[in-house]
């Protein structure tokens, strides 16, 4: 063939925006780059369709004409990185050939290599291994032959040779495509159009799918992609990866692809079908493989079949320590709180009076941000408040709300006492900024009283204290030191309880037994017998009492 | 003005030139871009294209609440669809400055200050 006109460039065109849309799915899976967003394809595929509509309305032979009607519709479909980038390639092409009638070898080539230098104008930086260097290696290819070829079939077939091949290299150039192990989305996009193009320049036609060699690609990336989208196994909402093959057989239902996808996806994601005449061949995760097993035998028998669990797979993956942490999202809640304490007695007490979840922690052991961030998650609310109970986690606690994802927001709590007043004042139907302010506000009015061991030979605010002894710490104040837990206990209770002490509530730790908590409680009542006094066991270590004062 | 971070080791502070300079260096690398404007092309008297080291002029990062909202000004060529390019530009800008810095983006505003023809 010596040239080619307008008639037949709006075939090339057709052709070649239909072989992109059969193979858009794949395209989509090998887009990593700029952005892992998966989308490549489809956006290749609407720009395209876009270009080729625009064509079939143009009749006309003259070449100029056709390819000036594709950059029109190419610029208005555009989408996406991709699409701009090849409606730029096809503009600059349109703009060098606008006068020609029809095309001859050396005025493709030509036009190709236009389209190159268009396309490479529109970007300050150009990345190489993607679209652009497939687009410019078909051209320069184009261009080396043009002299001494003149059938315009056999160079573009060396073009498209060359755009494979160049599409091969793209992960030497572009090292994000060489870690995934994949080519280039957009410049695979660009191998389906060109192929479209030739095959309709041989009037051939093109396989209506990729042969069944590139379903192990599609399924590696699937699988690539699954594995990646969960962080816990629980996640995984369809268990079961199933792949089979179903023999067409006379006598059973007819098939039809779109009809067979479509009755399948209600089974499951991650679907791929790839059919010919004779056999199609199915990879889905589902949840009740046996249904869809059942389902492909309205069709035929069943060949090669593999199931395999992937939640099996995947605790495999991350090992036994990460499904201890993996904690259960409860029912989804519009509101939770998130606190922070020691001791499996004041968790209890925390959660009685309203906390969702209660992290482990406390002084000499402080959560991360990350431990605050996952309970946050874990939750699964709407909206968050986190009560540190500690001045040292405030700040991870903040951190936390910053970048959980949800609305939360951090109440200052410094102590379990704090803590609690603040749960008492959440009210499930203000806003996270209300509810931040009240409960800080309750914070501030409940006193705060601690008694715990001195850990070495010290003197603070005036105090001689003694390894071993007890402190009395009034809010963040040491108030007392000696070695006689019931007499620091009571010479911190004398300091801060007065006339207006309304409540007492007394948290005994480990250290401590009921039996001296009820003492205790006894000795409020000589200093103000109108106060109310209740006591819980706390089960906290290194504290034997805390005391909560409103 | 910087954004600070904090962990169990202590802080970090990324200084919003930072913040300027891996956005406009994302953003000059997308389809369609040939450079950064300024934003106050009369003020600053150039209408050129920025170079890397004023980024700046043409980067403006905000930080609201928790959220950094982030104001490029942006010179596109001419024959692309506008709209599509500048939506390139906030998805890359938003993907690469979680990925390399961690930090919530709240919005990505493109004002597109300039077209440039070039002769194809």
């Amino acid at each position: 063939m010596k040239s080619i006109d307008g008639i037949q460039f709006a075939e090339m065109v057709r052709m070649g925006a239909h072989h992109l849309h059969q193979n858009a799915d794949y395209v989509d899976t090998l887009n990593v780059f700029p952005v892992p967003d998966g989308d490549t394809g489809t956006n290749m595929n609407l720009s395209m369709s876009s270009g080729a509509k625009e064509t079939e309305a143009q009749t006309d032979a003259h070449i100029g004409k056709t390819a000036q009607a594709l950059s029109k519709g190419l610029l208005m479909g555009a989408r996406g990185n991709s699409g701009v980038i090849l409606s730029q390639l096809f503009r600059g092409f349109g703009k060098e050939i606008t006068n020609d009638a029809e095309l001859s070898p050396r005025r493709l080539a030509e036009g190709l290599q236009h389209g190159v230098d268009t396309a490479y104008k529109a970007v300050m930086k150009p990345v190489e291994g993607t679209i652009l260097t497939v687009a410019k290696d078909a051209a320069k290819k184009a261009v080396e032959l043009a002299d001494k070829e003149q059938d315009i079939i056999r160079l573009f077939e060396a073009t498209v040779e060359e755009a494979k091949a160049s599409l091969q290299r793209t992960p030497d150039l572009l090292p994000v495509l060489k870690e995934v192990g994949v080519v280039d989305s957009g410049g695979q996009g660009l191998v389906y159009v060109y192929e479209g193009f030739l095959a309709a320049l041989k009037g051939e036609k093109l396989p209506e799918r990729q042969d069944m060699k590139s379903m192990d690609d599609m399924v590696k990336t699937e699988h690539h992609k699954s594995v990646a989208g969960f962080m816990n196994t629980d996640e995984i909402e369809f268990g079961y990866c199933t792949e089979f093959m179903v023999k067409f057989e006379d006598g059973k239902k007819a098939f039809d692809e779109e009809a067979f996808r479509n009755d399948l996806s209600v089974y499951g994601d991650s679907l791929l079908v790839i059919s010919d005449e004779e056999i199609a061949k199915v990879h889905v995760h589902a949840e009740e493989p046996g249904k869809v097993l059942t389902y492909g035998q309205q069709y035929g028998s069943l060949i090669s079949m593999k199931i395999e669990n992937m939640r099996q797979q995947h605790t495999d993956i991350v090992g036994e320590g990460h499904q201890k942490e993996a904690v259960k999202p409860a029912e989804t809640h519009p509101y939770a709180v998130v606190t922070v304490a020691m001791g499996e007695g004041i968790a209890e007490l925390l959660k009685s009076i309203g906390a969702s979840t209660v992290i482990e922690g406390g002084q000499t052991m402080n959560p991360s941000t990350e431990d605050i961030v996952k309970a946050i998650q874990a939750v699964g609310a709407e909206r968050v408040l986190i009560l540190p109970n500690n001045k040292n986690i405030i700040m991870a606690a903040e951190q936390a709300a910053e970048v959980a994802g949800i609305e939360a927001a951090v109440v200052p709590t410094k102590n379990v006492p704090q803590g609690m007043a603040a749960l008492l004042a959440f009210n499930p139907e203000a806003s996270v900024e209300n509810n931040r302010d009240a409960m800080t506000d309750a914070a501030s009015l409940v006193k705060t009283g601690q008694v715990t061991h001195a850990v070495r030979d010290t003197s603070i605010d005036g105090i001689e204290i003694k390894k071993d002894d007890f402190m009395g710490i009034a809010e963040s104040k040491i108030v007392i030191a000696a070695p006689e837990l019931k007499n620091v206990a009571q010479e911190l209770l004398r300091q801060l309880i007065d006339e207006e002490s309304e409540i007492v509530t007394i948290l005994y730790g480990e250290d401590s037994t009921e039996k001296a908590a009820k003492e205790l409680a006894e000795f409020i009542g000589t200093l103000n017998d109108e106060a109310e006094v209740e006591i819980h066991h706390g089960r906290q270590p290194l504290y034997p009492y805390i005391f909560s004062i409103e | 003005m910087s954004v600070e971070i904090s962990n169990d080791y202590g802080k970090i502070d990324i200084s919003n030139d930072v913040i300027t300079q891996i956005a406009g260096g994302a953003a000059v690398e997308c389809y369609g871009i040939v450079g950064m404007a300024t934003k106050n092309q009369i003020r600053d008297g150039l209408t050129d294209i920025l170079r890397k080291e004023n980024f700046a002029k043409g980067v403006i990062v905000r930080q609201e609440a928790d959220n950094l909202i982030i104001d490029m000004y942006v010179i596109v060529s001419y024959g692309t669809k506008i709209s599509e390019v500048a939506y390139q530009v906030q998805s890359t800008v938003k993907y690469t400055i979680q990925k390399l810095l961690g930090l919530p983006i709240k919005a990505v505003n493109i004002h597109v200050q300039g077209v440039r023809v070039t002769n194809p």
